[in-house]
């Protein structure tokens, strides 16, 4: 089987491929001619095996993430599980909502950041797949898991603003794992963090 | 129909006039020098404006061919941007609707240079990266706002290639001194802080480190050529991020640091990889100018008759571009 490319991502090419006669995704982080070489290869290389090791992370945490087959980090290929499903971004609902907040909140329940918590990197299988761990980090400060959510707030006001209580419902879900009071704390980080943005109302 | 527009965010005092159909018929301006080393220093910027108010706003309608009995309305800048330099414009700008009985339009000076870039480069429905000393977002139009897709989180970039400059005791706007020197480069490579958060991008990091790097003595050209690849590959990421996920095939750059040519190859790039058409804003109207307020008080106008009466016409030093509800855009 030849590989066929699906999807020219941001940062990535995605392509169908065969792996032991199983349907598989090859995604290749493919230079970039606009980045200075040395520039580019540290990126590639670090968000390949930073993506590899936090995908298997993130099932011990209890998120579902594709499984990883093979990691070549001169190449910045991973080649993985193929998910069956539709992407988050093009169905999102006040449910899926719920669950990419409990997604979230399990993750950082295990200290593990995302560090790209948007619609577009989960996949609505029967359950929930989390994609793209490329800039996923660890840390146990507020701060990160802030900017996890501020991000994902963000995403919901500009690109989902007609899903309505998106917000909400994703607070809803992450407080049903870590409880109301470690919410409010986080919440309370995220208000700081959008307090600093350009032009922000002090209130 | 004509309108008058008066910008005095930042570091410009600038008056246009416009028609209805985007003629620009006249852009006078005049840009407050801060001395070598040092920024913007607001009551000197705003002292600036005051003294060169009067004759801008005399040289904008002369150079249009108008008189002030032409002009059907007013705009004025006001806000996001510094108190002092903002309400210069407004003080202008309500004398002259006052004396002469017309209409006076407030505009959000973020949103003027998209609309002003978008009428110019024929863009219709773009992802807009707007870069200045003010701004550093990605935003792309969604029922009825210009919607974030991501930002900076502290500082824009045109305040770190100005801070980056000033240290070393460059003349502030720096942008332009930054790109001729990185220009001379050969091309050394060093590494500094590359920071991206998703969708959104932060520089301060950087400029710690930058600063640090021109003081150990390197060769300034490679540092500034370090600097111009570490910064601005993080925008064409974040460009190339949103571009991916909105699909739009269209994209445009405005503001004051679209007049990079560094930044605009690697947009480029960006572009032909995501299959998208690059808008970039002509340099003249890349920076702030009046016809940016003109134009946007103009199109606000025609839509919705949109004005305020000159005591309750106000400013605001901060006023998120993202709170601006853009009724004629679909």
């Amino acid at each position: 089987m030849q590989p066929l490319l699906i999807k020219r991502g941001a940062e990535a090419d995605i392509y169908i491929v065969e792996w032991n006669s199983k349907k598989a995704v090859s995604k290749v982080r493919s230079p970039k001619s606009y980045r200075h070489p040395d520039l580019d290869a540290a990126i590639r290389k670090y968000r390949t095996i930073h993506e590899a090791s936090f995908m298997s992370a993130a099932k011990s945490a209890g998120v579902m993430t594709p499984f990883v087959y093979f990691v070549d980090p001169v190449k910045a290929e991973i080649i993985m599980e193929f998910i069956e499903g539709q992407n988050v971004r093009d169905a999102l609902t006040p449910d899926i909502c719920y669950k990419i907040g409990r997604c979230a909140a399990l993750l950082h329940a295990s200290n593990i950041i995302h560090g790209d918590l948007t619609t577009s990197n989960f996949v609505m299988n029967k359950r929930l797949v989390l994609l793209d761990f490329g800039l996923s980090y660890y840390s146990e400060r507020t701060e990160d898991m802030a900017t996890d959510i501020r991000l994902i707030k963000e995403v919901f006001t500009s690109a989902h603003i007609a899903v309505r209580k998106a917000f909400p419902c994703f607070v809803e879900g992450y407080a049903s794992v870590v409880g109301t009071k470690k919410i409010d704390k986080t919440l309370e980080n995220v208000r700081k963090i959008e307090q600093r943005g350009r032009y922000a109302r002090m209130t | 129909m004509l309108c008058l527009g008066i910008e005095s965010t930042a570091h410009t005092f600038g008056c246009s006039v416009i028609d209805s159909r985007g003629k620009i018929l006249s852009d006078a301006r005049d840009v407050y020098k801060a001395p070598e080393g040092s920024g913007i220093h607001p009551r000197e910027a705003s002292r600036h404006h005051m003294e060169v108010s009067p004759d801008i706003l005399r040289n904008a309608l002369k150079s249009g061919n108008v008189t002030m009995k032409d002009i059907d309305i007013v705009g004025y800048s006001a806000g996001p941007g510094l108190g002092p330099c903002l309400r210069v414009g407004a003080v202008i700008a309500r004398t002259v609707a006052g004396f002469y009985k017309k209409p006076l339009v407030p505009v959000n000076h973020a949103l003027g240079h998209i609309e002003l870039g978008a009428m110019l480069t024929g863009a219709s429905d773009p992802l807009v990266l707007l870069v200045s000393g003010g701004h550093t977002m990605t935003l792309a139009f969604s029922h009825g706002r210009w919607r974030v897709f991501g930002e900076t989180l502290d500082i824009t970039v045109g305040q770190l290639l100005d801070q980056f400059g000033r240290a070393l005791g460059f003349a502030s706007p720096c942008g332009n001194r930054i790109e001729e020197l990185a220009s001379q480069s050969a091309g050394k490579y060093m590494q500094l802080p590359y920071i991206i958060k998703g969708n959104d991008v932060s520089f301060s990091g950087l400029l710690t480190a930058a600063v640090k790097l021109a003081s150990c003595n390197t060769e300034l050209a490679d540092t500034c050529y370090s600097l111009q690849e570490t910064a601005f590959a993080m925008l064409a990421e974040a460009v190339e991020r949103a571009l991916s996920f909105t699909s739009k095939k269209e994209m445009m750059i405005v503001g004051g640091v679209a007049a990079n040519k560094r930044l605009a190859q690697m947009l480029d790039s960006v572009c032909s990889r995501q299959d998208a058409k690059l808008f970039v804003c002509p340099i003249k109207f890349a920076g702030d100018n009046g016809a940016q307020i003109a134009w946007t008080a103009l199109r606000e106008y025609m839509a919705t008759k949109m004005n305020v009466q000159v005591e309750e016409s106000t400013v605001q030093q901060s006023w998120r571009l993202d709170t601006v509800h853009v009724s004629w855009r679909r």
